[in-house]
């Protein structure tokens, strides 16, 4: 570790552009006075601004910038790098530098959004992060990836419609899948269900379908009553270890889709009446109605009148999600019980009707043929009692002007929702991250839907949050694809953003092995001693074993002691200016 | 050229596609219709359930899909036709729309937007803020270049013979630009002056705005540039090219020539126009008569041609053309006009004193040599301008009693209705149906004229329309008159170049294409090839001869320039607006005397006012004016006006149909205002109001830029409805306007917000709580129905409403703005894109997905798959899953034919085939 690196002022070209971001920065940033800041700093050559720097054509002034300037260093004030690391670093490249000597200062989460209460307060702070930014790219080197070679093959978790149509496209496009099914057999929630909305397709049957193309295709192999255990290994080279049958298998792979499900709701004693004879959840309900002919029977007594109460389990302290599907579901139940018999009469209370996009079809067709809404309010929550057998449904119904309503229904169905599964292994072994809802979370919800935070590892189906069955095995292609784009190349980049030892430091103490979370770092024979060494390839630059060694003898690349004490002064210099 | 998937439509759905069939390494090309990738998105304000910056998370997937190296993006381009190959492929025809602007060569520098002087309503911003014709689409477009609008050519410019870019000049004066609008003028033809007083203004007839209270004064704008221009005192010189080292000789100084001689002396060429007469201008300056063109105009005119370098030689008759060419010029443009006036035939026609021919009488008047009419009666024979014009100069001249006699009926006379009547309030007398039998001296036999004899004239013209009059002999009148003017017609004087005119032709014989002559070099153009027209055809008439010149002398083939675009279909123009407000036209400046006696002009001249005002009233029918300022100010030389639709053909593999949808118009929902309440918005209005790149910088109403306090929504604004014949949901208007909201009450704290709702349907992750989250910022919830809105004195709205939540009934309340939340419409465009029936549509028009549950983005056609929107409504997320499918079901059915070849690059990188065929799960594992 060379303690001594001092920035040589005079030596760096480095170029700074400063974003408006339509106004999300500069309405309290004062962009202009953050430029006048930093343009006569030591190595800046260039200092500019831009309304949205991101854009295709401040990216190319860039480019061109560091072309016909020279630029050895760039730095980019605006917004998280989470959102634009990737862009620049591509900018970077277009035009010729490294792309490891570009540094992103944040100055629109950290400062504009932040503090739009001090428009003075959050330019000073602009302009110091700025200032530490062109203090670490002064000292920036050039980087090169890592490039790996990836293993053409994915281990798909979950046996439902998501993971076995993922498991269909993989192979499809060339790869090599392994599907691991925890039950005996394929088919998940899917093949247990009738005729479902909103295309009538029959649940049995398309589990049927996907299981014999999964027969038809040598490319993927099936494991059932089979569980992940543990994952090992570096991006694009995984090793998935699967408990089978009392054995376990290590897999090789390059990717991992996590398609798991749901589980169904079960309403505690009491809720709604639960418990009672005749007060059943929309999941029995549903086998009910694939296996009873017709008429309905429930109990050897033909049922008349349903009552389905809507939300069971959803919307509520407890799950204060929406579970998406289930409206739909129930709305689609009745019209099979109308179809089987038209004289039921039935009862819907419900809070706010999601029949969403085409299923809005089945609820027009449900109320045409008979089905009677009733909506309560959010605080006043149908009451349902039982007496000697016979059951009570009171409800204040809005849609009538707030009259207060009974029903005698022959069965009570509970309209329950999709809750997460008990994955805690699973949660574990992959290290995957869960939301507050208790589902497995993507990297974002809004354009990275399937990735998630865990290298190499992607979510779908309803393991993500609730699903139709046609959004599941939406996302479980959506899944396979991203697969396919890491895995078709056959090639990754790693990040070179890693640790790496000075040996002659080292003293083969060993502290940073058992501070690597990752079990990247080894110690080996140097000479008469061990010194420590790093596998870069399984290095996430975490650099949590850094501040471990007593010797100062570990750096991270792109972030150095001496980078970073850089910034630091630069702060403090920036903080008394 | 081929690629491996064509992907139609650049939104959310399409950039997925493309970027992940990228980076599997299939070659990708994205076809867009519009000028940027990055379809609604982009245009959104902040994104629901996490407030993320619609434009900060866009942007990098619109730079990654435009850099990514497999895929390749044609903006502005649409699909004409996409057919099956019989070998699993597809193809395809592309055709490449005009953007008018070279995006080789555009910076995106916006000049031309600054410097464009037409403002039309930006799509990008809902309409609410005006945009130019010439524009940027918006801050982050890709690509950031520019594009110029153009509907078409306006009816003004493309019913201009001349070629005068008549919206482009109205434009430039509606700006106040007069001097680049006389600029303009002179691209095409030196006689702005001339033309803006003694042209028939066809530019008039077809102005759009006649079909509204009248059309714009084009002709007189044109006066108003020219005389502003000549006004000046200090004028900047015009510029003379350098000397091309051609020299090209021109005979005859009428419009046709003098216009063949300006443009070709703007070329570079050297230019001499000889010309017979005493003075140049031909049938401008010699047979027009002062009232309407006075001569000072035509001279300043001409001047013009003397500042650009041209020699005009008067009094100097050419009859020798080959002399021409040894004299050293490279090529002779004949533009000699008709200058011989065409003779009755009858007795007394050419032995009697006081019988004279139009063209003589006029020229004599305008040479100050006319004959002395003073309270003689006169007789003027002819139905055309001309004899109109001398009918008129007769009664200046003090002719006591002028009579026009014609063979026509007078509405069929070839003078302009408006001419005749000009001329009847000047005291001519007009006989029509009357042909000439003889003209007599009076009696006692002097020589000199004392009456004209006349026959019934019972019809003009034979059943097939050509000019074959017949008489009633029998039917006879006569005329008392000291002088008679003949002007039944005019034809060239070819006796001067007889192998232009064999066999003694009337006129001369040019190629009617290239305006070549049987004579090498030696062109010839304007009335002495096509018989008399007027003098904005013989101008533009001039300009093709100076284009052909110029090609000729340059070495290359005579081909036509360039067409213009189509005329902008009147209609189409009206239904831009929903209403026109009414703009008076001017009245009219001529006060006409029944005894004029001066032959000083007629026509008053517009004031500025008066000009700007007129020029006001332009309808900008081509969308662009071609006004050329913008020409004139990017640096790079990026635009170009002339610019076509180019078709490419090309083979793909796959398809992937990503068109998304289009909104419901609101002003379907007449009940609810939208278009008739400035204050109704939609929500993708609202959007962007609330956006980084918004218009106004804050949340303001439109009719009075007022804060709003009060806002309401309409949610479901046609979907969920069956009277507009949309049953389904939207699914994502509830989030978005939760979304809105949320921004509203962030911007605009004081702000009351209600919802109107069916149900709010905010059925996705993290979607419930962001309900709650909108309840929590003090959104208030109205469950039921909007009737109708109405509106108050002060563009309040009154919102009638069912209130279910609170016991029920019909009530009203006041609100500052009101919000649609529009839904979602099928793009119904995209089943032309294949063969009739070809690609399945569901019964609301979207593109139908067979086996929805288990192949998702499969359409009845093998081989092309739908992604996003396109086949119902999705929200990002959900577009983004389903591009996912669609890029599986591409690769898959790419993978299972054999690899095509395909033009650019290598094949993908090979993805490692893993356990082959028969291969147990044994073998494969480590």
């Amino acid at each position: 570790m060379s303690d001594q690196v001092t920035p040589s002022p005079g030596k760096r070209r480095i170029g700074v552009y400063v974003c408006h971001c339509g106004g999300n920065i500069s309405d309290y940033v004062d962009v202009d006075r953050v430029i006048d800041a930093v343009k006569d700093e030591a190595d800046v050559v260039v200092a500019r601004d831009a309304m949205f720097t991101c854009s295709d054509v401040t990216q190319e002034e860039i480019a061109k910038d560091i072309r016909e300037q020279g630029l050895d260093g760039l730095v980019v004030a605006s917004c998280s790098p989470k959102l634009h690391t990737t862009t620049f670093r591509g900018v970077a490249r277009r035009g010729g530098l490294n792309p490891y000597q570009y540094t992103q200062a944040n100055i629109r989460e950290q400062c504009s959004w932040a503090h739009t209460d001090d428009r003075e307060g959050a330019t000073g702070k602009a302009i110091s992060l700025v200032r530490a930014a062109v203090a670490r790219t002064r000292l920036s080197e050039p980087l090169e990836p890592l490039v790996v070679e990836t293993t053409g093959r994915a281990v798909v978790v979950g046996g439902g419609v998501a993971g076995m149509r993922a498991a269909i496209g993989l192979a499809d496009m060339g790869l090599g899948v392994f599907l691991v099914e925890r039950e005996a057999e394929l088919g998940g929630w899917v093949g247990d269900l009738p005729k479902m909305f909103p295309n009538g397709t029959d649940g049995h049957e398309l589990a049927r379908r996907l299981q014999d193309e999964i027969h038809r295709r040598p490319a993927i192999n099936v494991f059932t009553r089979a569980e992940v255990v543990e994952k090992t290994g570096t991006y694009g080279n995984y090793q998935v270890t699967v408990r089978a049958g009392g054995e376990q298998i290590r897999l090789d792979v390059g990717q991992v889709i996590v398609a798991t499900g749901f589980a169904s709701y079960e309403p505690e004693p009491g809720e709604f009446g639960y418990g009672a004879p005749g007060v059943v959840t929309l999941a029995d309900f549903t086998r009910m109605l694939d296996e009873a002919g017709s008429p309905l029977v429930y109990h050897g007594r033909p049922v008349k009148t349903i009552a389905y109460i809507y939300c069971v389990g959803s919307r509520n302290e407890t799950h204060p999600y929406c579970s998406r599907y289930c409206c739909s579901a129930a709305v689609h139940a009745s019209l099979l019980v109308t179809a089987a018999d038209p004289g039921v009469r039935q009862y819907h209370l419900y809070r706010d009707m999601r029949t969403y996009g085409r299923h809005e079809l089945e609820y027009i067709e449900s109320r045409r043929r008979g089905s009677v809404y009733m909506k309560f309010a959010d605080d006043e929550p149908p009451l349902v009692t039982s007496d000697d057998g016979s059951l009570r449904v009171t409800v204040r119904d809005l849609l009538t002007g707030g009259d207060q309503l009974a029903i005698g229904p022959d069965l009570v169905v509970l309209v329950t929702g999709m809750v997460p599964r008990d994955n805690a292994e699973l949660t574990t072994a992959l290290k995957l991250p869960v939301g507050l809802d208790g589902f497995f979370n993507e990297i974002h919800p809004k354009l990275r839907p399937v990735e998630t935070v865990v290298d190499g590892v992607s979510i779908c189906g309803a393991c993500q949050g609730p699903k139709t069955v046609a959004e599941s095995v939406a996302s479980g292609l959506a899944a396979a694809a991203q697969a396919a784009a890491v895995l078709k190349r056959g090639v990754a980049e790693l990040d070179p953003q890693v640790t790496f030892v000075h040996p002659e430091a080292c003293t083969g103490c060993g502290q940073c092995v058992g501070a690597c979370p990752y079990s990247a770092i080894s110690l080996v024979e140097r000479g008469p001693a061990k010194v420590a060494s790093i596998d870069a390839a399984a290095c996430k630059g975490c650099g949590g074993c850094v501040p471990s060694c007593p010797e100062d003898a570990i750096d991270l690349a792109g972030y150095t002691d001496a980078q970073i004490r850089s910034m630091i002064d630069s702060l403090l210099v920036g903080s008394e200016t | 050229m081929g690629y491996d998937a064509l992907v139609v439509g650049s939104g959310v759905a399409g950039m997925e596609s493309a970027l992940e069939l990228g980076d599997m390494g299939y070659k990708v090309l994205v076809v867009e219709e519009g000028p940027s990738i990055g379809g609604k998105m982009i245009l959104l304000s902040k994104v629901f359930p996490t407030l993320d910056c619609a434009s900060c998370i866009s942007t990098p997937k619109m730079g990654a899909t435009a850099h990514h190296p497999n895929v390749t993006v044609v903006t502005d381009a649409q699909l004409s036709r996409v057919a099956r190959d019989g070998d699993g492929g597809f193809h395809v025809r592309l055709l490449r729309q005009p953007r008018f602007v070279d995006l080789s060569a555009c910076t995106g520098c916006r000049q031309c937007e600054q410097a464009c002087t037409v403002s039309v309503p930006d799509q990008f911003n809902g309409d609410m803020v005006a945009r130019r014709a010439a524009y940027i689409p918006f801050p982050q477009a890709v690509p950031l270049k520019a594009v110029v609008e153009r509907a078409g050519t306006s009816p003004c410019t493309y019913a201009c013979p001349a070629g005068v870019k008549a919206h482009g000049y109205v434009s430039l004066v509606r700006s106040g630009l007069y001097e680049e609008a006389f600029n303009l003028v002179l691209e095409a033809t030196p006689l702005a002056a001339t033309l803006g007083r003694a042209c028939y203004a066809p530019c008039e007839s077809a102005c759009t705005r006649g079909s509204l209270e009248g059309p714009l004064p084009i002709r007189r704008l044109k006066r108003f540039v020219a005389d502003t221009h000549y006004a000046r005192r200090q004028r900047p010189p015009l510029e003379r090219p350098a000397w091309n080292g051609k020299r090209v000789a021109v005979v005859g100084s009428g419009p046709a020539g003098v216009t063949a001689a300006w443009q070709l002396a703007k070329r570079g060429y050297q230019v001499k126009i000889f010309e017979a007469a005493p003075v140049a201008g031909g049938a401008m300056r010699l047979s027009i008569p002062s009232y309407r063109l006075p001569s000072a105009a035509v001279e300043s005119d001409l001047a013009n041609l003397v500042e650009l370098g041209v020699e005009v030689a008067t009094g100097c008759k050419v009859d020798d053309l080959a002399q021409l060419k040894r004299d050293g010029f490279d090529a002779v443009l004949v533009s000699t006009g008709t200058t011989r006036s065409m003779k009755l035939g009858v007795p007394g026609e050419d032995t009697l004193a006081g019988v004279s021919s139009a063209l003589d009488f006029l020229r004599g008047t305008k040479l100050d040599q006319s004959p002395d009419l003073h309270g003689k009666a006169v007789v003027v024979i002819g139905g055309g301008n001309v004899a109109i014009d001398a009918a008129r100069s007769a009664r200046r001249l003090g002719a006591s009693e002028v009579h026009l006699v014609c063979l026509e009926q007078r509405a069929e006379m070839p003078a302009y209705g408006w001419e005749v009547d000009e001329a009847a309030q000047e005291g001519v007398v007009v006989h029509d149906g009357w042909g000439i039998a003889s003209f007599s001296g009076p009696a006692g036999g002097a020589r000199a004229l004392g009456s004209v004899q006349l026959k019934r004239c019972t019809s003009v013209f034979d059943p097939e329309g050509r000019f074959s009059p017949s008489y009633d002999e029998e039917v006879r009148s006569e005329l008392r008159c000291e002088a008679a003017i003949v002007a039944i017609g005019m034809t060239a004087d070819t006796s001067a170049f007889a192998a232009l005119a064999p066999g003694g032709a009337r006129r001369l014989q040019a190629d009617r294409a290239t305006l070549r002559t049987a004579l090498p070099g030696v062109f010839a153009a304007g009335d002495a090839v096509t018989g008399p027209t007027t003098i904005a055809e013989a101008a533009g008439h001039g300009a093709k001869a100076a284009h052909m010149i110029d090609r000729f002398l340059s070495g290359l083939e005579l081909t036509a320039a360039v067409e213009p675009l189509p005329a902008v279909d009147k209609a189409e123009v009206l239904g831009r607006q929903r209403h026109h407000s009414r703009r008076d036209p001017l009245p009219s400046s001529l006060s006409l005397d029944s005894s004029p006696a001066s032959f000083a002009e007629l026509e008053a001249p517009l004031s500025e006012d008066e000009a700007r005002a007129a020029a006001g009233r332009c309808l900008d029918c081509g969308v662009c004016s071609e006004c050329h300022q913008c020409l004139a100010a990017c640096p790079a030389g990026a635009i170009d006006l002339d610019m076509r639709a180019k078709e490419e053909e090309l083979d793909v593999g796959a398809v992937i149909v990503s068109t998304g949808y289009k909104l419901f118009p609101a002003d379907a929902k007449p009940q609810y205002g939208y278009g008739k309440f400035p204050n109704v918005i939609t929500a993708m209005q609202m959007d962007r109001l609330l956006a980084p790149t918004r218009p106004y910088n804050t949340v303001l109403r439109p009719s009075d830029a007022k804060v709003p306090e009060r806002i309401a929504y309409v949610m479901c604004t046609g979907s969920r409805d069956q009277t507009v014949g949309n049953p389904l949901c939207s699914k994502f208007c509830c989030m978005y306007s939760l979304k809105q909201n949320q921004l509203i009450l962030g911007a605009l704290p004081l702000a009351d917000v209600t919802v109107h709702y069916i149900d709010i349907r905010a059925a996705g992750k993290g979607y419930d709580e962001f309900f709650e989250q909108a309840k929590a910022m003090g959104t208030t919830f109205l469950k039921g129905r909007v009737a109708s809105i109405t509106e108050t004195a002060g563009h309040n709205l009154v919102l009638r409403y069912e209130d279910i939540d609170n016991g029920g009934g019909v009530k009203e309340a006041e609100y500052d703005l009101v919000v649609l939340a529009v839904g979602v419409q099928p793009n119904a465009d995209v089943a032309n894109l294949f063969g009739p029936g070809e690609l399945a549509l569901d019964a609301f028009g979207y593109v139908e997905e067979l086996d929805e549950d288990k192949e998702p983005a499969a359409t009845s056609i093998p081989g092309v798959f739908v992604a996003g929107s396109t086949s119902g409504p999705r929200d990002i997320p959900e577009s983004i899953l389903h591009a996912g499918a669609a890029v599986v079901q591409t690769a898959a059915y790419l993978e299972a034919k054999p690899r095509r070849e395909v033009g650019v690059g290598a094949p993908p990188l090979g993805g490692a085939r893993a356990s082959g065929p028969g291969r147990p799960a044994s073998e494969a594992v480590a």
